[in-house]
């Protein structure tokens, strides 16, 4: 069942989505995907190129700062923070 | 000889303008490639027994590589490799553009630099042929302006490679400069400076051939587009920048002399914040495609490019929450000719050090923009507190005492980047066993720490073979030479290379042979530390990392005996024999 969650922005992402955190319905990271990009189309191509059973290359996802997550089938709590970051840490 | 070499290079004696083309031999190209690669190889034939990095007889070595002048994106590139004067150990720096595309059309796949030149003189490679010019009259001039003075003087078909004021002066962190970006870390100005040369300015006809041109061409055309997409979106969208907030939210960002991971200005230096704020353009390296540069206006007029590194070092590490002084401090390293890392970490260890009462310079605390660009300004010119400086954190600790090398911000004395070891444990690893000392370039650990492969708070032997992964194919990249910013858009990166590769050279080179080539280079590296006296013991990281958790995030603690267990699987791994003191020597 869909709960709602805080979710973070960080990097692209939110750069592209012009907002830091937001709360979306969910259940499962895979969906909370599907509804960020549906919010914010230009996220779209950030989450497109990720395999049927793994999130990315171009983002990376982690729960509460403390775990990352690639399965979209991971299920999500209305206690997590998830955030939603590049990939990419190279500097 | 292969296509895509000129199979020799040219050997330079700058105390009496001698020069010499010296044979390569194919089975070391095939084997070394090109870049970090070639030059460690160079290196380790041409050092000797020389004693000094600053020796006259100490070689500095520039390399290109097969790909240079190939219309392959990002190709344009070239290494500076040298012992290091920070360091003492091996140093490979790099750096972009014209520079390298002139100098391999001088014809030759190296230029080794050895000897002292009598005084300050311009070392000209015209096609091959070489000469000294005088250079005095550029004494004192900034990277930039000695560019631009020996571009007038020479013509637009020169490319300049120069050190600032800091070379001259022999900074142990100065950097070499063209067309404002910076061969960067561990010293390589400063070798230059020691030669008594303020800059090398080089033309040339020959170019090199390609194997197969048509279906290079293609393939460069594929790279390109591919090279558009999501996988750079970062470095174009943002720049490196982008990674301040990021670090600061996993309380992994540097701050004060790395006694926290967090900083609470983090929002006012931040990429966004600061693009939100001024006028900004982008711009790119010579046959680059990605455009990572992001150029920001500063109040004195000429903007300046800002990299997250500057950023990190001369604002959070130094406690500088004001973004107009970040930008100034980072234009003032590139006008001196400074690392930004290193300059940045030493002023923080002095903070510190000024606020324990152990150095006697009340002006330098953290927190105050203007004294971290008084602190650059002197440290560049060898000024006042501007030598113990310019000296790096790890000699500054040991003229300071007081055991300040427990929290000195370095590995083998290269400052560390801004990667908090204790939240990125895979990334400590890294850095504890770079050749050149800490080292987020040659290194690529903390992409694990961003991942879900690891624990990036409790790091296990399991990660050892990630970080020995990520340093083999920087070693790769750096040799080909690729920007490793492109590294996200393959997806099998050494079969890959090994295509392009042989559509430049014709060899028939596999996936396989590559990754055995850049363990392969990692090896000589190390191997040429081990012969200038490096011993496990230095692989290892300094106290204050391994003593208790960062304030901010009791989970980020990293003890002597995990640190010791990756280190050890570390070296079994890589083939040395020897079992590592590593953290009981976290001073060494």
């Amino acid at each position: 069942m869909a709960v709602a969650m805080q979710v973070e922005l960080l990097g692209i992402p939110r750069q592209r989505a012009g907002v830091a955190e937001l709360e979306i319905e969910a259940a499962t990271l895979g969906q909370l995907l599907d509804a960020l990009a549906a919010r914010y189309p230009s996220l779209a191509d950030l989450f497109r190129a990720g395999r049927a059973d793994r999130l990315g290359p171009f983002v990376a996802a982690n729960l509460n700062g403390d775990r990352f997550v690639t399965d979209p089938r991971t299920r999500l709590a209305a206690t997590d923070r998830i955030l939603i970051l590049s990939a990419d840490a190279g500097g | 000889m292969p296509p895509g070499y000129h199979g020799c290079y040219l050997r330079i004696d700058v105390s009496d303008g001698s020069a010499d083309h010296v044979p390569l031999p194919a089975g070391v190209l095939r084997r070394f490639l090109g870049g970090a690669g070639l030059g460690a190889w160079l290196l380790s034939r041409e050092s000797g027994a020389c004693p000094d990095p600053l020796a006259a007889g100490a070689p500095l070595i520039f390399v290109f590589s097969p790909l240079v002048g190939s219309p392959l994106t990002t190709s344009a590139k070239f290494a500076v490799v040298s012992r290091s004067p920070l360091t003492d150990r091996i140093n490979d720096s790099l750096a972009s553009s014209g520079f390298a595309l002139a100098g391999k059309r001088c014809g030759c796949d190296a230029i080794v630099v050895v000897g002292r030149a009598a005084r300050l003189s311009v070392l000209v490679i015209d096609d091959g042929r070489v000469r000294l010019d005088p250079g005095g009259h550029l004494r004192g001039a900034t990277c930039g302006a000695a560019e631009k003075t020996l571009r007038t003087r020479l013509g637009p078909d020169y490319k300049i490679a120069s050190i600032g004021p800091a070379g001259e002066r022999l900074v142990r962190y100065a950097t070499i400069s063209h067309d404002g970006r910076h061969a960067g870390r561990g010293g390589s100005g400063t070798v230059l400076g020691s030669k008594n040369l303020k800059a090398v300015a080089v033309r040339g006809t020959r170019y090199s051939t390609w194997a197969h041109p048509r279906e290079l061409t293609e393939r460069s055309r594929q790279l390109s587009k591919r090279s558009f997409g999501p996988a750079t979106a970062k470095y174009r969208e943002l720049g490196t920048a982008a990674n301040l907030l990021t670090f600061n939210r996993f309380g992994a960002l540097p701050t004060r002399n790395f006694q926290t991971g967090t900083f609470d200005a983090a929002a006012q230096v931040s990429a966004e914040e600061i693009r939100a704020t001024r006028t900004r353009t982008r711009a790119s390296c010579a046959a680059c495609t990605i455009g990572c540069e992001h150029i920001y206006s500063i109040e004195d007029g000429e903007g300046t490019r800002l990299e997250y590194e500057s950023l990190f070092a001369l604002g959070p590490l130094c406690g500088v929450g004001d973004p107009d002084a970040v930008l100034r401090a980072s234009k003032l390293c590139d006008e001196l000719g400074i690392d930004t890392i290193s300059v940045g970490g030493t002023i923080a260890f002095a903070m510190e050090c000024v606020e324990r009462g152990w150095l006697d310079e009340p002006w330098l605390t953290f927190g105050r923009g203007e004294s971290v660009l008084r602190a650059i300004e002197l440290a560049g010119r060898r000024e006042g507190i501007g030598h113990l400086l310019a000296e790096g954190s790890r000699r500054a600790a040991g003229a300071i005492g007081h055991d300040s090398i427990r929290f000195a911000p370095q590995v083998k004395g290269l400052e560390i980047p801004g990667y908090e070891p204790r939240a990125l444990q895979t990334m400590a690893l890294g850095f504890a066993v770079g050749t050149r000392g800490a080292d987020h370039n040659r290194s690529g650990a903390y992409e694990v720490d961003f991942s879900a492969a690891v624990d990036r708070r409790r790091v296990t032997v399991d990660a050892v073979r990630h970080a020995i992964d990520t340093e083999d194919r920087a070693a790769l990249m750096d040799s080909l030479i690729l920007c490793k910013f492109l590294r996200g858009v393959f997806d099998d990166f050494y079969g890959e290379a090994a295509e392009m590769l042989n559509l430049v050279t014709g060899w028939d080179t596999s996936a396989a042979e590559l990754r055995r080539a850049a363990k392969g280079i990692v090896h000589a590296k190390r191997e040429f530390n081990r012969r200038v006296g490096w011993t496990p013991a230095e692989d290892t990281l300094p106290e204050r990392f391994l003593q208790g958790a960062l304030p901010n995030d009791p989970a980020a603690a990293l003890s002597r005996e995990r640190l010791r267990a990756v280190v050890d699987e570390y070296h079994r791994q890589r083939g040395c024999e020897e079992p590592s003191p590593a953290a009981d020597n976290a001073s060494a």
